[in-house]
């Protein structure tokens, strides 16, 4: 039995087995009966349907019209719209910001991806080994994962505010260093939601590779040991494979999250000074919601999804080089 | 029954009875209270109530039940949230509309026609200037509730610990001028450590830029565009930029970008607010006055923040609302909002119940501040594609807003923005 249905809700439906109501009503020849295929595939079917419908109006559909409008003049405010073929894909090649809001997207991500791994794989090791604060330590880093989003952009804004009201500044101040307007400087900008980011998604990181380095095969690591392998060696050779699965996945994940950036850029600088936090999935918002040309809005939500789906494959693929465990 | 088809039987059961469910609901017609939705950008509670009363009344003088749903939308999101509510089924029946928008709701055709409501409530009693970026040919698409001019609002605690003059004190020497504003900001902010100025709600380099910069420049003869002209870079412009610029990085007596800190709460000696501000001093630790803006050489030329009420001409109950706008902007409607929202009705203005109509603010500070700056001030200007041009220039302003910012070089990269649009 490998239903839709099981597919899904492969606990319901080890439940249902448990509760007999998938029979086992074989013919003659000991294959299950039309009847009861027909049956199963409906039984499947009608669990699934409310999640099917779901995916189809507020997914699929919305999917569709995304590629539809992007070959359309609409604009949001004046209600019009017509097709206009390419138009809108011509005119990311001549939009200057849209290039400069391609570059403030890698650059955002370059600065989120590898801190977020590094730190997180750092702490997960450090937390593996340690037994008492084990606790305490990922708390306190888990906390920003389960503040709202909102939340912890204001806090930070408020942290990062310029001269010596903000409280950054003025710790700094005690240090005898003059702050930077952290959040209305170009430069500065752009590493401020950078490190706000990475602080906000660590946890969940830190908890996916906790996981991993607590359940590391003990007895291979024993036996490297015996055969030499210490310090650097031993988590390069032999800890660093035997965790690459996690790592792989926590990768793709952290570069989705880092190219659908919107909350932190919203509410921290607005995309600005001078558009050099202005990030794709914002600059999406901005073409669609203040500059209400939503057809243009739609040409670069199919651009942003091709970047994603392109990424996502490399990574993918990459998984069978680097992972021991993938075919 | 086996049980896996007595399962689909209850599942698709419970699927049929909620769709029936959801179509009987839909097709019963309505026989209760008809729902009016209203935006706002207000959320003060006693406005809110207020403008209920206004709802509800009406709904007795229809012998009919309303129940009116206000939408507060933060100020800075107003017409953005607004204009994507109305393309989609959830859009509010009546709205506040900014000045800077009128031309872009009308022409997009959001705005239901008035005429025919307005008839039975004197609307020639309206200012005309006033109505003129509401109305179209001889349509009119929205009633001015507001004609608010802004003015200083002052902490008197924080200007005595100073040692400076109150501006009322100035006003009578004559000298509150902006180069004495200045002085007297440099003055607070080196006795005190408070900043002396913070700017319209803390706005004034991102969403506020044109109220806090327009004062200024229009009291020495600049202008950001008027009549297809762009003067946002003229010398009289750049004179006022600079005094601000300057009041910000040389003297360091501003509130800078990027800090919180706000004039409500003690931390800046002056700001400046409409009356519809004064509500939130109600409870402020510290004695406040109020005055009108500083002068230039041209004068003392306030922003007057206009706002109307329109109905959504698309909406579900467009008749309904258009007579309920009539009614909100009727001359008792506006004389009880007088202390709130100056309005736009002549014999309002002219009452002497007009100046004593906030219980906060004295009979002479509403006529200097408010009832006189009226006569004097202007309203930001306005454009089709107004949140095209003030987003896209934001991102110019930005270069402004650092200690070596040139300014007549922001100011000339602004108006080759604006030139895209103002023609």
């Amino acid at each position: 039995m490998h239903t839709a249905g099981t597919v899904v809700f492969p606990q319901l439906s080890s439940f249902l087995v448990n509760q007999g109501c998938y029979m086992s009503e074989k013919n003659k020849k000991g294959r299950p009966s039309e009847k009861y295929r027909l049956s199963e595939v409906l039984t499947g079917c009608t669990f699934i349907a409310p999640q099917m419908l779901g995916f189809f109006i507020f997914v699929l559909w919305p999917l569709v019209m995304i590629f539809v409008y992007s070959f359309e003049q609409k604009n949001l405010l004046f209600g019009s719209s017509g097709f206009c073929g390419l138009d809108n894909y011509a005119k990311l090649a001549a939009d200057p910001l849209f290039v400069k809001t391609l570059c403030n997207t890698f650059i955002f991500s370059l600065g989120v991806v590898p801190l977020n791994l590094i730190f997180s794989l750092a702490l997960a090791l450090y937390l593996g080994q340690v037994k008492y604060s084990h606790q305490y330590i990922s708390t306190i880093v888990f906390l920003p994962v389960v503040t709202s989003g909102v939340a912890w952009a204001i806090v930070c804004k408020y942290l990062l505010q310029g001269g010596e009201a903000g409280p950054i500044n003025w710790f700094l101040a005690r240090l005898g260093i003059a702050g930077p307007n952290w959040l209305f400087e170009k430069g500065w900008a752009m590493s401020s939601v950078i490190v706000s980011r990475v602080l906000k998604n660590l946890g969940m990181n830190v908890l996916i590779l906790i996981g991993a380095v607590l359940n590391l095969p003990e007895d291979v690591i024993e036996a490297a040991r015996i055969d030499g392998a210490k310090g650097w060696t031993l988590f390069y050779k032999i800890k660093l494979p035997l965790l690459m699965p996690s790592i792989l996945m926590i990768t793709i994940v952290t570069v989705i999250g880092s190219m659908r950036v919107f909350d932190t850029i919203k509410l921290m600088t607005d995309g600005g000074p001078e558009g050099s936090t202005m990030v794709l999935v914002y600059y999406i918002y901005h073409q669609a919601f203040k500059m209400f040309d939503t057809g243009y809005a739609s040409a670069l939500s199919v651009l942003l999804f091709l970047i994603v789906l392109v990424l996502t494959i490399l990574q993918w693929n990459a998984r069978r080089r680097l992972s021991y465990y993938e075919n | 029954m086996k049980k896996n088809t007595k399962l689909l039987i209850t599942v698709l059961a419970v699927f049929a009875l909620s769709a029936a469910a959801v179509f009987a609901a839909k097709a019963k017609k309505p026989s209760g209270p008809v729902s009016i939705k209203i935006a706002t950008w207000t959320s003060n509670k006693d406005q809110i109530a207020l403008l209920n009363t206004f709802v509800q009344e009406f709904a007795a003088k229809k012998g009919m039940q309303i129940n009116a749903d206000f939408e507060s939308i933060a100020f800075g999101e107003y017409t953005t949230k607004l204009s994507l509510e109305l393309q989609g089924s959830s859009a509010p029946d009546a709205f506040w509309i900014l000045e800077t928008s009128a031309p872009a709701f009308i022409q997009a055709k959001a705005l239901a026609k008035l005429n025919t409501s307005l008839a039975a409530y004197n609307p020639s009693d309206i200012s005309s200037t006033a109505l003129e970026l509401w109305r179209k040919g001889n349509d009119i698409y929205a009633v001015p509730f507001s004609t608010s001019p802004f003015f200083m609002l002052y902490n008197a605690d924080l200007l005595k610990k100073a040692g400076v003059k109150t501006p009322e004190e100035m006003i009578k020497d004559g000298n509150w001028t902006w180069e004495n504003f200045r002085t007297m900001c440099k003055q607070i902010k080196d006795k005190t450590g408070v900043w002396g100025y913070q700017t319209v709600d803390g706005g004034g380099y991102d969403v506020r830029i044109l109220q806090n910069l327009c004062p200024i420049i229009r009291s020495y003869g600049g202008d950001v565009w008027n009549n297809g002209k762009v003067l946002i870079n003229s010398p009289e412009s750049i004179q006022g930029i600079t005094l601000f610029h300057d009041m910000v990085y040389k003297d360091g007596s501003v509130v800078p970008p990027g800090d919180q800190s706000d004039f409500f709460a003690g931390n800046a000696a002056m700001t400046v607010g409409q009356i519809s501000r004064v509500s939130k001093l109600a409870s402020a630790s510290f004695a406040w006055g109020m005055a009108p803006m500083p002068k230039g050489p041209k004068g003392n030329v306030p922003v007057i923040g206009q706002a109307a009420i329109g109905a959504n001409a698309r909406g579900k109950n467009v008749a309904l609302a258009s007579e309920l706008v009539a009614y909100m902007t009727s001359e008792p409607c506006v004389a009880r909002m007088a202390g709130i929202w100056p309005p736009a009705r002549k014999s309002v203005l002219a009452s002497k119940e007009f100046l004593s109509s906030n219980p906060k603010v004295t009979p002479e500070q509403m006529k200097a501040s408010v009832a006189d700056s009226i006569a004097t001030g202007r309203v930001l200007p306005s454009h089709a594609l107004y949140t095209q041009i003030d987003v896209e220039s934001k991102m110019v302003w930005d270069k402004l807003w650092k200690p070596d910012a040139d300014v007549k070089s922001v100011a000339d990269q602004v108006a080759a923005v604006y030139k895209k649009y103002i023609k």
